[in-house]
């Protein structure tokens, strides 16, 4: 049924390129994910503050861009980060350049799309704390920092882990996305390869397998982190 | 009744603030220097909303994501249960490659999967010497359903495994059938819990449509990229506005919804 020819693979220029391209994925789908972690922290520690206006805009921000399309928020974003704004000019040809490479925007934006479910797991993750373990640590006289530190995001963090790996995994998968601004990423290399050869579903099914198994690994990964974690007798240890 | 008491209260008040807020803005840039732009989307939305200048009939646009979404969303349905029941048999021949299957294609990218869809899937299909050509927007459909049947498969799974399994002792004791125990038992009620994750998967999956532009239909996206071209960098801006929010405004309440059913269902829990 199919006549796929993989020949191409031979080609060093050809490998190089999905090498880098797949480079550039990882870099791109960690740092995000890095950022994303911590606008998650601080926005749902800013929640447990209970200020209601706080409180209202944190929300605001995780649906705006919960709800929209993480592409359209890439373009949105390049558009008015790379094209329209923060240009400088290079003082060498006197050529006004933008001051953010389509990295930088692909980094804000997905950064910010996964801060915003990150957010949201963090948030449910500290709710879900059982209550009489809060009480606990407060009849034994921990102070609001000490209970944060030593009983609350110790517990907090094990419970948020599935959520977080389902994030990362998800933004591994968004940064394909990437490509549509002109990230040189594992998809951008991938049109470069079959706009050379032609070989468009050889291109694809290889792709899809490079990323299938990074994802598969990273949630591998991912889950022996978990169990390495667990607290014996709590949770998924028990 | 005391004007602001809760803090929910107090939240709601500054959210409908913020709304307001957001309102007059855009009302005073409409009015001042952001008048132009906003007429260019106002002239513009048409086309946008349907891909038709006049507004009728419906040719693209985000008439289409909408439909696009609708189909591929039945396709998911019918796929996903199929997979669903199979990750639940009782024979590991068929479970196996079920959950093989399904984590194949939930740790795929939605584009990639899309695009390798595209041309995978032939231009044309001989059948019975008659030859069909494959249109673009069947593609995007398949390229859609399938992620979208593996989440569909797994919120099956996991609403089905989530019936308590005295249930199932039950139901056995009194002497039911396999199949009249998930008939009339264990559907029934994981059924309850599976509506508000596929109401999710649904808004999850009208975000997707965002993608079908690599097809080439004429999507929102497309329509978007194709009206761009000929304005000029200033209003630009305004089109991503409009484009944001018209996600914003078909999913927000999906989500809304889809939460306030899961408070629902969370207490029975048997």
């Amino acid at each position: 049924m199919f006549n796929l020819d993989y020949s191409w693979l031979a080609d060093p220029v050809y490998q190089g390129w999905l090498i880098r391209g797949t480079l550039t994925t990882i870099e791109l789908a960690f740092a995000s994910s890095a950022i994303a972690f911590v606008i998650g922290l601080f926005g749902a520690l800013a929640l447990t503050l209970r200020i209601a206006w706080l409180d209202a805009v944190i929300e605001l921000f995780v649906e705006v861009f919960r709800n929209t399309p993480p592409l359209l928020q890439m373009l949105f974003f390049y558009f008015t980060l790379s094209t329209v704004g923060l240009r400088m000019t290079d003082p060498a040809t006197g050529v006004s350049v933008p001051l953010l490479s389509a990295f930088a925007c692909a980094l804000i934006s997905l950064s910010l799309f996964g801060g915003a479910l990150c957010i949201e797991a963090f948030r449910s993750g500290l709710d879900s704390l059982p209550r009489a373990v809060t009480e606990a640590a407060r009849s034994l006289g921990y102070s609001r920092w000490q209970r944060f530190r030593r009983i609350e995001a110790p517990i907090a963090s094990r419970i948020c882990l599935p959520a977080l790996t389902n994030i990362m995994t998800n933004q591994f998968k968004t940064t394909s996305q990437a490509s549509v601004i002109t990230v040189p990423e594992l998809m951008y290399y991938a049109g470069q390869i079959y706009n050379d050869t032609f070989r468009t579903a050889e291109v694809m099914i290889l792709v899809l397998f490079i990323y299938v198994s990074l994802v598969s690994l990273l949630s591998w990964g991912m889950v022996r982190i978990e169990r390495m974690l667990a607290f014996p007798g709590y949770g998924k240890g028990a | 009744m005391a004007l602001i008491a809760t803090y929910a209260g107090k939240k709601r008040t500054v959210q409908l603030g913020i709304a307001l807020a957001l309102a007059a803005w855009v009302c005073l840039d409409a009015m001042g220097s952001g008048g132009e732009g906003w007429a260019r989307v106002w002239a513009r939305l048409p086309i946008l909303l349907t891909g038709n200048a006049s507004g009728w009939p419906l040719s693209g646009g985000f008439a289409l994501n909408v439909f696009l979404s609708l189909c591929a969303m039945a396709v998911a349905a019918l796929l996903g249960t199929v997979l669903g029941f199979g990750m639940l048999a009782k024979n590991r021949l068929l479970r196996v490659p079920c959950f093989f299957v399904m984590n194949f294609l939930r740790n795929s990218p939605w584009l990639v999967l899309l695009f390798a869809m595209l041309y995978i899937i032939p231009f044309n299909v001989r059948l019975f010497g008659v030859s069909i050509a494959i249109p673009a927007f069947v593609k995007a459909v398949i390229g859609l359903a399938l992620p979208t049947a593996a989440n569909f498969a797994e919120i099956i799974r996991g609403a089905v495994q989530s019936v308590h399994s005295g249930q199932w002792e039950a139901a056995r004791a009194l002497g039911y059938m396999p199949m009249s125990i998930y008939g009339r038992i264990i559907l029934p009620q994981a059924l309850r819990r599976m509506i508000p994750g596929w109401m999710n998967l649904y808004a999850l999956l009208m975000i997707a449509t965002s993608l079908a532009t690599v097809t080439g239909i004429q999507d929102v996206i497309t329509t978007l990229n194709t009206l761009l071209a000929m304005e000029n960098e200033r209003v630009i801006v305004y089109f991503y506005i409009t484009a944001l929010f018209l996600f914003f405004a078909f999913c927000y309440p999906l989500a809304l919804l889809a939460r306030r059913m899961e408070q629902s269902v969370k207490g029975d829990s048997l």
